[in-house]
């Protein structure tokens, strides 16, 4: 391609920064993070020239009204002329080092200049820039519009090097000006910097960031600093917490610090770490830097080693953040077993706020399992109990898959004295299967709801003999249910029924309450699947023969009243554990209830009529 | 004690969990409560949910149940229901339907062809319907016909309710895979491997789906890089037991060891699968690779969960293997008979 050929974009700047305030950045007051990413960069560059020079961040606010003026000034590495073409006349050029190491994630800046100054149009109408390059050089001023115009031009007197940026705030943007505001900001963004950060208001002076704790950086020696830590989690999360882990990554490009959230969280509450990248905060809601299974805490987390993303609010997901996520997670799974050998106490208690944490990463981790086993809380027939006492019984553990199956017999279990947990909330039902491969010595065994039958008492032949006439009608009258009827007794004898469902039995029924609703196609492909289900879909009604109301449907059999009773019977199971109900079995509620007012009223003027 | 919740707080609790059986219970407790108590747009919106949750959490039959309740009560009342969700849904029906053997030949395509009336009643591109017989065609065996219908869709304009470029190379990559051509399945796999193409699902799939083809060509380095991030991605996830089939294979042929820890690993997950074909093939290539390590290590004793419907000593590896291919070649069988070729019998011909 020859020269002539060539053309260039016309990129239009005032749209470019209506795209960057509206979709990049979360918020205009981002403005100031990039300034001072701007100013930390500047520094790096010049300490890295100049080892041994302490650099320093001023921010001034002056003025009221419409003059209300600030002015952020730092003593770093400063522009050349040259510099100030490369970075603010070619916006998306990284600074110093050029687009590749920027990518790498391996340079030891955090911003693109450019860009980071453009942030300053969402809170200001001109951006005025001064600044006198380490290098020598006259000093140059630079004024820019958001219309992306500038002007440039060498200033007469020489400054000392470093770069003052001026930004006369717009009236919308009046409260991101304020001087409280502004001193919140800068601890916010600046709390771990290792050079001061001044602000100067009203004749006063104030140093945002006292000296960044040591501890910070060597994590190790937080332990010995507890309450020093707390208060300063406390500062700058705004939250009172009463325990930490430290974390470290082997590397040691990545640490921070772990607080213990002082109150249960849900599974879906949005993670918040907070991130800060070479010192200066990047993140305020970091969700990918720690595992899934870490909700329970809210860290503080450093780190020289990933890349964040254009907005520098996240990090890009790429295998170092993998590698570093896992690292995070393995810290603080050491900090769990440290507690569970050494603090028991401690770690009950962190158990008790943080239940679901604990579970959900014991799932993944049985060597973890195997540690904090004894005080998970699990829901069972002898109440709420932590898993360690509820071995202590020495007794197999039963445990169903399901909140429903759980309901369905959880009355007949605890009658029978057997000892169920209830597996259906997250995690729990993998928990007790996954018991005995971590914990010696215990038994743990699936309950299906047609299992607990088996500790009923059986009717003997010849008894149940007496009934023959009354089961046939009853089964006669479930026939259409695909259900049948069993003779058993049971506890507690005010149960009069109790139905069960296989897992066949219960897909049987969604397939045909789907059947019922569903396109003619669909329900013929239902139809040939639950074709392929086994025979043995048949759901039992249990009789219980300890009940008085039985017993006497059971010795008075009557071809017009027995399987209307026992339809009933059927329907109020149903109801009992809260099954959905088909049309055939509503329409059997209905009629029933009908019919039975209907017999109780007759019965009532009979008498009356006898009298 | 949390017994009865209402139809709000279960599906919210439903929401916040990650994909799996304890959301599934959630949305289907949530799905009655709104049966019991007549709340139709409820136990609709709950069955939009189980149907998405079910379809990538290994249960494609509650899956199948609850999009049907859908498309009747949708049928009735189109206006009251958003159609790009419940269309959206068809799509993953019509992927897991091959996998159960009782749904005969003639009923998939008539149910493709309602897929495709429906896609084209509603103005979308009928790119869909095509990669779907492209797809449907490939599960059946027949691969002529997945030919045809590969150039056809590949020729049609995608629009928003097509499958993401990402899936649809994974399957363009499988089409070469069943044609046995693993220089043209390399080709393919490239844009997701250098991670051009990426979505939920992808590269996890291509990662293991990719390892015997390099094997094949010789490229065990290569492959076991592959392996590693592969199963790194999908360690512990059903929606991939078909996954870690795959890597069964790889690692029986290159490093049985670590082959066995994939499928202790992950057998608990492959045992409670509802989709039978990836069962089978979980419990073929364990057969296969249990064969290898019993050469390699006699007197080993797999580790198998509790409630592994197994009787015998799981100390004796050939025989825990027949029990694994017995399985598998019933299963097999029945895929044959239903569609009319020895198709899938021949994937375990090793087994």
């Amino acid at each position: 391609m020859t020269a002539s050929n060539e053309y260039r974009f016309q990129v239009n700047l005032s749209g470019m920064i209506q795209i960057l305030s509206n979709h990049l950045y979360s918020s205009p007051k981002v403005f100031l993070r990039e300034l001072m990413q701007n100013a930390t960069d500047a520094i790096t560059a010049r300490t890295e020239a100049e080892p041994g020079f302490q650099g320093e961040v001023r921010v001034e606010l002056t003025g009221t009204g419409e003059q209300l003026t600030m002015m952020v000034e730092d003593n770093g590495i400063g522009l050349t002329e040259a510099d100030i073409h490369e970075f603010l006349a070619m916006i998306g050029q990284s600074s110093k080092r050029g687009q590749q190491a920027l990518l790498d994630g391996e340079t030891s800046f955090i911003g693109r200049f450019g860009i980071g100054l453009l942030s300053c149009f969402m809170v200001s109408h001109e951006i005025v820039m001064l600044t006198q390059s380490a290098k020598g050089g006259p000093s140059m001023e630079w004024r820019g519009k958001p219309d992306g115009t500038y002007t440039i031009r060498q200033l007469e007197t020489q400054l000392s090097p470093g770069t003052k940026v001026y930004l006369r705030c717009t009236p919308d943007a009046a409260h991101y000006f304020e001087t409280e505001y502004v001193k919140e900001a800068l601890f916010y963004y600046g709390a771990l910097l290792p050079y001061p950060v001044i602000l100067h208001s009203d004749g006063v002076q104030h140093i945002v960031n006292s000296e960044s704790p040591i501890w910070l950086m060597e994590p190790g020696l937080a332990r010995g600093r507890r309450a020093e830590v707390l208060a300063f989690g406390e500062r700058l999360l705004g939250e009172k917490f009463q325990d930490f882990i430290p974390l470290t990554t082997a590397s040691g490009r990545t640490g921070g610090i772990a607080f213990v959230l002082p109150h249960a969280v849900n599974l879906n509450a949005k993670r918040s770490h907070r991130v800060y990248l070479k010192r200066m905060l990047i993140s305020e809601k970091a969700e990918n830097i720690l595992p899934d299974w870490a909700f329970f805490v809210k860290c503080l987390i450093w780190t020289d080693e990933l890349q964040p993303t254009a907005s520098r609010e996240h990090f890009y997901e790429n295998e170092k953040l993998e590698e570093v996520r896992s690292e995070l997670g393995d810290a603080l799974r050491k900090g769990l077993a440290d507690m569970a050998e050494r603090q028991t106490e401690r770690l009950q208690k962190l158990i008790r706020l943080h239940a679901l944490s604990m579970k959900a990463l014991a799932v993944q981790d049985q060597e973890f399992y195997a540690m904090i086993h004894r005080w998970l809380p699990f829901e069972s027939t002898r109440g709420h109990r932590e898993l360690g006492e509820l071995m202590s019984e020495g007794e197999t553990l039963y445990f169903t898959t399901t909140v429903d199956e759980y309901r369905q017999i959880h009355h007949v279990a605890s009658a029978q004295s057997m000892l169920v947990i209830n597996g259906g909330y997250i995690y729990d039902s993998d928990l007790m299967a996954m018991l005995p491969q971590v914990v010696q010595h215990v038994q743990t065994q699936r309950l299906q709801p047609d299992e607990v039958s088996m500790s009923f008492t059986d009717v003997p032949p010849a008894e149940r003999n007496q009934y023959y006439d009354a089961l046939r009608l009853a089964d006669s009258a479930l026939q259409r249910f695909r259900c049948r009827a069993e003779v058993k007794g049971f506890k507690p004898a005010d149960l009069p029924v109790l139905f069960t469902l296989s897992q066949e039995s219960s897909t049987l029924r969604a397939l045909e309450k789907a059947s019922e609703e569903s396109t003619e196609l669909f329900s013929s492909v239902l139809g040939s699947l639950s074709s392929g289900i086994s025979s043995a879909g048949y759901s039992t009604l249990y009789l219980n023969i300890s009940n008085p109301i039985i017993q006497r449907v059971l010795t008075t059999p009557d071809a017009q009243m027995t399987p209307i009773a026992i339809e009933m019977l059927y329907v109020n199971a149903l109801m009992m554990g809260h099954y959905a109900m088909n049309r055939q079995e509503l329409e059997v509620l209905n009629q029933g209830i009908v019919r039975f007012i209907d017999w109780g009223l007759r019965a009532n003027t009979d008498r009356k009529g006898d009298a | 004690m949390k017994t009865e919740m209402d139809f709000e707080d279960l599906m919210d609790e439903a929401y916040g969990l990650p994909n799996g059986t304890a959301k599934l219970g959630m949305l289907e407790e949530a799905a009655r409560v709104a049966d019991v108590n007549g709340m139709e747009e409820e136990a609709y919106e709950a069955r939009s949910e189980i149907v998405e949750t079910a379809t990538f959490c290994g249960y494609p039959m509650k899956a199948l149940i609850a999009f049907s309740w859908q498309l009747g009560k949708f049928d009735q009342e189109p206006e009251r229901y958003d159609e790009e969700t419940l269309m959206w849904s068809y799509k993953w029906i019509l992927g897991e339907l091959s996998s159960f053997p009782e749904v005969s030949r003639d009923k998939m395509m008539e149910l493709l062809e309602d897929f495709g009336r429906r896609f084209k009643s509603f103005g979308y591109s009928e790119r869909s319907y095509w990669y779907y017989r492209f797809r449907i065609s490939m599960d059946l065996g027949d691969l002529e016909e997945a030919g045809t219908s590969y150039t056809k869709f590949r020729s049609m304009d995608r629009d928003f309710m097509s499958d993401c470029e990402a899936c649809e190379q994974d399957e363009i990559m499988r089409y070469w895979l069943l044609a046995g051509d693993d220089e043209k399945v390399l080709e393919a796999a490239k844009p997701i491997l250098k991670g051009r193409m990426s979505c939920a699902e992808i590269p996890h799939l291509t990662l293991s789906e990719i390892l015997m083809p390099l094997y094949r060509l010789g490229k065990i380095d290569e492959a076991d890089k592959h392996q590693a991030k592969g199963y790194r991605m999908i360690k512990g996830h059903n929606d991939f037991v078909q996954s870690f089939a795959e890597q069964m294979d790889y690692l029986a042929r290159t490093n049985p060891a670590k082959g066995i820890d994939v499928l202790e690993e992950s057998i608990v997950l492959a045992m409670d699968h509802e989709d039978p074909f990836a069962k089978m093939m979980f419990y073929a290539r364990a057969a296969q690779l249990l064969r290898r390590w019993a050469d390699e290590s006699p007197g080993y004793r797999l580790r198998l969960p509790a409630s592994f419907p197994y009787e015998g000593d799981s100390g004796d590896l050939r025989i825990l293997a027949d029990y694994f291919a017995a399985y598998a070649k019933a299963a097999a069988d029945k895929y044959d008979q239903r569609n009319g070729n020895q198709h899938v019998s021949s994937m375990l011909s090793e087994v």
